[in-house]
């Protein structure tokens, strides 16, 4: 009888440390998994604003002043351009 | 003092009365009594009220905002997105013992007068905005500061990058972020997500301890591909811009739109808005011309009575009408063409634009027929576009019209459309005589379509408007390289009900290439004041160049013999 108590004490105590030990780790765990979650929602936002900056960059308006104004480019009409004839095949590149 | 034994007290000394001795224990034991009751109560009967208390001392639930949805192009180019920003507040109450050098320093960074935070904070309120939708960088500095009583709140802000040429296709959303104008307002249901929450516990310095609950997660809104391609939508602002400049015109309008698909390529008004800046917000720039204002069609209407004696076979190819010396009494009232045509077959009135000629084709119909085939091209009801505020334009039921009305719906004038019902019925002479349903955003299926001609009438219809645009029509609609067809229309105003000798709409809608139209480009002046005023000399140089750029942004080949001006030499060096 004396003995049975002794091991159930032992197994009570080692319950309460592994009981204490979970709980720690759990919480360490729910804040690693904040910290990366607040990671991912700033690379998202980050990758919002740098597809927002390219937009801006490339817009049209910008382009075309930049080309027709700064580079002296003009816009092409067929007389200046040379058509190649492909087979029909691989013609998807061409098209493009 | 003399020392007294507990056990020799003079107190204890006489006996007393037996019944104090009870009452204090009935006391006690009422007290006790009293105590368990109390237990009990707060234990078995306000539990649930109790527990409430305590978990809203320490247990929170946080909002998880759900971000709105982008609008791209048909080719993936960013259109509308939203990016966190903040929203900064103050305390009155609070704000009152900030320093100077704090003040200054945050008027400086909301780039606000000092003056004016101040009237804002003279208030009786204890929640003051100082300013919405503040960057998070400068959010960020401003939290640095550290002013008492001044604090952010999470919002969205929404980007537009295309600015004013995108600015009636894609709209604009409130503060709140909803949907105001346009695309944004139309499918706000898809683009706003569902905003989600958590519960937690926090601790004393405000950290998140734990979840208590599930977490409900937000659902952000769904990206939204629009069947516009910003590359044309360019072109098109483009040629509009100049056009006005050169023309001096109130305002314009033109649409293209894919033949095959259905599908609305580019919509551009003029004047504009820039959905950035809420100052530019003006009702007039508002207006989405070409599809909330209807006006008369006049000549470009043509094609479509002419199609349809051909069709019942009241005319043929070939039959001659005489149309005199270019004045025509007909009803009462006098009909003029603007040059003297003589006897002319029905391609020559549609390249002469010959209001006595479709007058007399007129006679050949019936009211009931002319009304039958205009509400199947879809006149008279809002093309399902799904865009706010769609005209359906006006044709009068049928029994009603007098002769000369008759005559004059002939050549598109008692009836009023809209830019965007023209371009769609045009697409009858495209397509081989059916008429394709349109959309916003982009098709991954065939789109539904209607027949309303039969094929030999839209491919004769298609010769003849090619004809119509060609070097004795409106030659300034031609492109080099492509083989175009279009008819151009002037239509008078009607100021004060009378039509005006003065103010114009000039239009022009066709197709290209003949060989295998691909786009339908409407293009419509409004008022044009320098020079000439009709639609073959003001929107059909319009047509053409959006045209010109169009097919080329789109890689067709051309269809139409031209003169190269540049030779291939040395063959190797291409490979």
């Amino acid at each position: 009888m004396g003995r049975l108590s002794v091991i159930v004490a032992i197994l009570l105590m080692l319950s309460a440390i592994s009981l204490v030990t979970a709980r720690y780790q759990s919480r360490q765990l729910f804040v690693e998994s904040e910290r990366v979650q607040a990671q991912t929602r700033d690379l998202e936002t980050g990758w919002r604003r740098l597809q927002l900056d390219r937009a801006e960059h490339a817009r049209n308006s910008r382009v075309d002043e930049a080309a027709s104004g700064e580079l002296g480019m003009l816009g092409i009409v067929p007389d200046r351009t040379l058509y190649l004839n492909q087979p029909r095949g691989n013609a998807a590149g061409v098209t493009q | 003092m003399k020392r007294v034994p507990f056990f020799d007290n003079p107190v204890l000394r006489g006996s007393l009365p037996m019944w104090r001795a009870r009452l204090v224990l009935i006391l006690i034991f009422a007290g006790f009594l009293t105590l368990v009751g109390r237990a009990l109560f707060l234990q078995g009967l306000s539990t649930e009220f109790l527990q409430q208390q305590g978990e809203r001392r320490y247990e929170r639930t946080i909002p998880l905002p759900a971000m709105r949805g982008k609008i791209l192009d048909r080719n993936g180019a960013v259109l509308a997105s939203s990016v966190p920003a903040r929203g900064v507040f103050a305390i009155p109450e609070d704000v009152k013992k900030a320093s100077d050098e704090q003040m200054k320093a945050l008027a400086k960074l909301l780039e606000m007068p000092v003056a004016d935070i101040r009237a804002r904070i003279d208030d009786d309120r204890n929640f003051v905005y100082l300013k919405r939708q503040v960057s998070v960088d400068v959010g960020d500095e401003i939290k640095a500061l550290n002013v008492p009583g001044v604090h952010q709140l999470g919002e969205n802000r929404r980007y537009y990058p295309d600015g004013e040429v995108m600015g009636h296709v894609v709209g604009f959303t409130n503060i709140e972020d909803r949907g105001q104008e346009g695309v944004e307002l139309t499918f706000n249901d898809v683009l706003s997500g569902t905003a989600g929450s958590r519960r937690v516990i926090k601790d004393r310095l405000g950290r998140v301890i734990e979840d208590v609950q599930a977490i409900v997660p937000p659902v952000d809104g769904k990206d939204l591909r629009l069947s516009i391609d910003t590359r044309l939508q360019f072109v098109v602002y483009k040629a509009l811009q100049d056009a006005l400049e050169e023309r001096g015109a109130r305002a314009g309008a033109a649409v293209v739109i894919d033949v095959h698909t259905g599908e609305v390529l580019a919509l551009a008004n003029l004047p504009t808005f820039d959905p950035n800046r809420r100052e530019t917000y003006k009702p007039a720039n508002l207006r989405n011309m070409a599809i909330t204002d209807t006006f008369e069609p006049g000549s470009i209407m043509k094609p479509f009575t002419a199609a349809l004696a051909l069709d019942l076979g009241r005319i043929t190819p070939t039959t001659i009408f005489d149309t005199g010396n270019g004045k025509f009494r007909y009803q009462g009232s006098t009909i003029s063409d603007v040059s003297r045509n003589g006897s002319i077959a029905v391609g020559d009135i549609l390249r002469r634009s010959s209001n006595i000629g479709m007058t007399m084709i007129s006679e050949r119909l019936q009211s009931r027929e002319m009304w039958d085939r205009f509400t199947e091209l879809g006149l008279g009801t809002a093309p399902q576009i799904g865009f706010p505020g769609a005209a359906p334009g006006r044709l009068r039921p049928w029994d009603r019209w007098r002769l000369i009305e008759k005559a004059t719906m002939a050549y598109g004038y008692g009836l009023s459309v809209s830019l965007l019902q023209v371009a769609r019925a045009y697409s009858v002479f495209a397509r081989d005589g059916d008429m394709v349903s349109l959309s916003l955003v982009k098709r991954d299926s065939e789109p539904t379509s209607v027949r309303v001609y039969p094929t030999k009438i839209a491919v004769m219809l298609r010769s003849m408007l090619e004809a119509a645009a060609g070097p004795d029509g409106a030659k300034a609609a031609q492109v080099q390289g492509y083989r175009v067809a279009g008819k151009s229309g002037t239509a008078r105003k009607i100021i004060d009900g009378k039509y005006s000798t003065s103010r114009y709409r000039s239009s022009f809608v066709g197709f290209a290439p003949v060989s295998d139209p691909k786009i339908i480009v409407a293009v419509s002046i409004d008022e044009p004041q320098k020079g000439a005023y009709y639609g073959g000399a003001v929107a059909a140089p319009v047509f053409s160049r959006i045209v010109g750029g169009s097919l080329r942004l789109m890689g067709v080949k051309p269809d139409a013999p031209f003169e190269s001006t540049i030779v291939a030499n040395a063959p190797e060096r291409i490979r």
